[in-house]
């Protein structure tokens, strides 16, 4: 154990063509990954072509040109992973590919694996099977296939499915109401053709952040950057920053029925709070009084109080500064249970909050901030996260920023929080006062 | 303090054991530079054992459906307060599960270890249970049934093991049923609690950047309670046969799900369950996993798509294997797979697949202590298969292609059930 343990630190290496490269240094973990995103603008016409593009190039690549050929390369390295996928954070539409093996010593002969892996990421990611200018008639259309019924297939689960709909419902007319796959109409209009055109735009102009963490020599990172999209970049898109700010005349209720034995009641509220702003770190300590965890006023009196409920807890969007309250109850207690997570609400408003429930919800970060320090994973999208909102602080000095806040702290911005939507999934053929 | 080291040095790890003197067994695994400590204490009981003899009395009963579960959430409620509360209050968050052979009470911390584990294996030890706290637990239980009634993939598991299984309690729902649970009392709560928390049938893990005899001084102090003796658990008969070859259920879905599955009647436990559950594990990888070529033609062919995924559950007490997924057609797809499998029993596997498929889960092996949380569950699961999960290392290098072509053959040529969710 060097000095560095328990420490995570993180070090620019250099920043080309509007891609930044990273260094995270830990050196506890087994296993050596290199993230890699894309930034683009969440946009109606454009997130189902974004969405659908890590798809289509884990199909295959040039020297790899199947799934089965791929998958029996990573075997062989040891189960290797590469892999990609699509976020949306805010209002920025992020596409991710990743690649990971284990450390080079927990392999038979110190197999050297870093250099053959990042060789397959950048296979997939460079050398896409085309035809006619555009992606592979047979392998795209699949994809748009599987594409389409992904995002039917939303409704399979509920809880999302409400909580997908609740945002979609409050943030009409704004980005963020663009589901991070895109729409069904907007998916049939992709072609290989144009599909590859967004490809390409992504390859020469989107901005992109790369991590390298784990176990990997200074060479091996040095070549990967020389050769890094080497010979695509062009001009890099500005990416827009989200309002977190909206003004709400009147609270929008919608409520849809379904054949589903239990409801879902999902309350969106607006905390005109940014990103990496000072009043962010009380929002988040906020959140976790109110419903963060089980010694929060939603878990306590809805569910250990009311029994009206096996779940109920508050979630933070913190890019676009949105909260969501949810909770899975019967048709028949809809009521009741709107009226005790509105009575919270308004207590936190009040200042009814006690100094055990503020001390637990700051001890319950720091152990989550420490905690996080644990995973490669949320290490990689804690400082993504940063870089994205341009916030320079690290686990230590954002630990410190949530340690300082004040129950005062807290007061204040609950004054800000608005109810804006109410979303309710109601089972239907219910009729009041069935067993 | 008396207590066993053991080194792993290929995976660079070190575990230490040591026997309380109620019998009660206590595994530490040192991770250093991890900030995450996590504690699990747990009891082989879970949703299958529903058939016992009451400690301390001859008879025999027979407990309502989901009783188990219901007893780790009460067990969370002490005279004084509710302990979720009082490791909130000290920063840690505590959790528990219960599945078909287990209940595992647990909490992960940064700071004041101590307090917390200390107060982990006393709450554990201490029931507190009264008729109208269990009677208040009815309503959130209910709506934790509820949520999973709406869950499409809980459902086509459970009416899956509804056709693989006659008579063995592994087809009950953990949760039981809102008319299970209301049967539920007290007095039920106790028998279930005195028979099966007892030391001798529990097991205590600690993962951390710890020191061991500071874990193994905390058990020292904190436990009191004094075994009961052996616990007399009794499952069913259940003959080879499936219980029904298909199975159907209408939900709110956008296109069809299935689920297929073998039931294993072989009964290992040990080492030996290991092996098994890894031979199975990399055939159905070589039958069905993304780089099988089945895998690449059902995809292509439109009959599954990335949900696709297998699964090798293989306890003590029962095992099988299914693989499920989206597909417009899940008869037809149900169709090819069960010959693939089939004919999978009479070739066996090739000495290439073997080989390639077997690092990778030597590689997934080592990833996997990458997590506190994964290295304390994996150990809570293999001690109660009578199995310890750093002998898995040891698998990866006696397993061979003649064994794993035999627990084919033994598997693989069993009669497939199918289970269906069909849109509404």
């Amino acid at each position: 154990m060097g000095s560095l343990a328990g420490k995570t630190m993180v070090e620019k290496l250099t920043e080309k063509q509007g891609i930044q490269f990273y260094r995270l240094k830990s050196d506890k973990f087994n296993t050596t990954r290199v993230d890699i995103f894309f930034v683009d603008d969440l946009e109606k016409e454009r997130a189902s072509g974004n969405a659908i593009l890590p798809s289509i190039l884990k199909r295959g690549c040039g020297k790899y040109p199947s799934i089965t050929e791929l998958e029996r390369k990573l075997e062989e390295l040891y189960g290797a992973d590469v892999g990609g996928g699509t976020l949306k954070k805010g209002e920025a539409h992020l596409i991710g590919f990743r690649m990971s093996h284990i450390s080079d010593r927990y392999t038979f002969n110190n197999t050297r694996l870093f250099d053959e892996c990042c060789n397959l990421l950048m296979c997939i990611l460079e050398s896409p099977l085309t035809e006619d200018n555009g992606f592979k008639k047979s392998v795209f259309t699949k994809e748009r296939d599987n594409l389409i019924n992904y995002i039917r297939s939303r409704i399979n689960n509920k809880i999302h499915f409400s909580l997908y709909r609740c945002i979609e419902e409050m943030c009409h007319g704004e980005p963020f109401a663009i589901p991070e796959e895109g729409t069904e109409e907007d998916a049939l209009l992709l072609t290989p053709q144009n599909t590859f055109a967004q490809y390409k735009e992504m390859i020469q102009s989107y901005p992109a952040y790369v991590y390298i963490s784990g176990e990997v020599d200074d060479t091996s990172i040095q070549n990967f950057i020389d050769n890094f999209l080497k010979a695509g970049r062009g001009d890099i898109k500005s990416i827009k920053t989200p309002d977190v700010k909206k003004e709400i005349s009147e609270v929008k209720r919608v409520e849809e029925g379904m054949e589903v034995n239990q409801g879902k009641l999902c309350l969106g509220f607006r905390t005109q709070i940014d990103p990496c702003s000072p009043d962010y770190y009380p929002l988040v300590v906020y959140n976790g009084i109110l419903g963060g965890d089980t010694h929060s006023k939603l878990f306590q009196n809805v569910r250990e109080k009311a029994s009206l409920a096996y779940y109920a807890q508050s979630v933070l969007e913190k890019y676009k500064g949105l909260m969501i309250v949810m909770s899975g109850i019967e048709a028949e207690n809809r009521q009741k249970a709107e009226e005790i997570i509105l009575k919270q609400v308004e207590d936190m408003r009040k200042g009814n909050i006690t100094k055990d429930e503020i001390d637990a919800t700051k001890k319950s970060l720091e152990t989550g901030m420490k905690a996080m320090q644990d995973s490669q994973g949320a290490i990689v999208d804690f400082f993504l996260s940063q870089h994205l909102t341009n916030c320079a602080d690290d686990f230590e000095s954002t630990a410190e920023k949530f340690r300082q806040v004040t129950i005062d702290d807290v007061v204040r911005v609950a004054q800000n929080i608005q109810l804006d939507a109410v979303y309710f999934l109601k089972p239907k053929n219910f009729k009041e006062g069935i067993a | 303090m008396n207590y066993r080291t053991l080194n792993f040095e290929k995976i660079g790890e070190t575990l230490y054991e040591y026997e309380h003197g109620s019998g009660l067994k206590v595994f530490f695994v040192k991770k250093p530079g991890y900030n995450k400590k996590t504690a699990m204490f747990g009891t082989n009981y879970g949703s299958i054992d529903n058939t016992f003899k009451v400690q301390g009395s001859d008879k025999e009963i027979v407990v309502p459906d989901g009783i188990a579960h219901f007893l780790e959430h009460k067990l969370f409620e002490q005279e004084d307060g509710n302990m979720l509360d009082k490791f909130s209050k000290l920063g840690a968050s505590p959790n528990a599960y219960t599945s078909f052979n287990q209940t595992v009470y647990y909490f992960s911390c940064t700071d004041l270890f101590e307090e917390n584990f200390s107060m982990l294996l006393d709450y554990v030890q201490n029931p507190w249970l009264t008729d109208e706290n269990v009677e208040k637990e009815k309503g959130i239980i209910a709506q934790e049934i509820r949520m999973y009634e709406d869950n499409p993939n809980w459902r086509e598991f459970f009416n899956l093991l509804d056709c693989l299984y006659v008579n063995h309690p592994v087809k009950l729902d953990i949760a039981g049923t809102i008319e299970s649970i209301s049967k539920i009392t007290k007095e039920l709560l106790y028998d279930c609690y005195h028979t099966f928390y007892t030391p001798s049938n529990m097991v205590v893990v600690v993962v951390g950047d710890l020191i061991p005899e500071d874990v193994f001084s905390i058990v020292e102090n904190m436990i009191k309670f004094k075994d009961r003796g052996k616990v007399e658990k009794k499952y069913p008969e259940e003959p080879a046969h499936l219980n029904k070859e298909y199975n159907e259920q209408k939900l709110v879905v956008s296109m069809p799900l299935f689920y297929l599955g073998v039931k294993d009647n072989v009964r290992v436990s040990g080492f030996e369950l290991l092996k098994r559950r890894t031979a199975l594990s990399i055939v159905l990888n070589d039958i069905l996993g993304r780089s099988s070529e089945l895998y690449n033609k059902l995809y292509n062919d439109g009959l599954i798509n990335d949900t696709f995924r297998f699964e090798v559950s293989l306890d003590k007490a029962y095992g099988f294997v299914a693989c499920g997924g989206q597909s417009p057609d899940p008869k037809k797809t149900a169709q090819v797979i069960s010959g693939a499998l089939n004919e999978a029993a009479v070739k066996g596997i090739s000495e290439e697949a073997f080989s390639r498929i077997l690092k990778a889960y030597q590689g997934m092996y080592v990833r996997n202590f990458n997590s506190v949380d994964n290295i304390a569950r994996e150990l809570t699961d293999a001690y109660f298969n009578d199995a310890s999960y750093f002998d898995l290392g040891h698998v990866y290098e006696k397993l061979d292609i003649s064994y794993t072509n035999k627990v084919i053959s033994e598997v693989l040529s069993n009669q497939t059930a199918l289970s269906v969710i069909n849109p509404q």
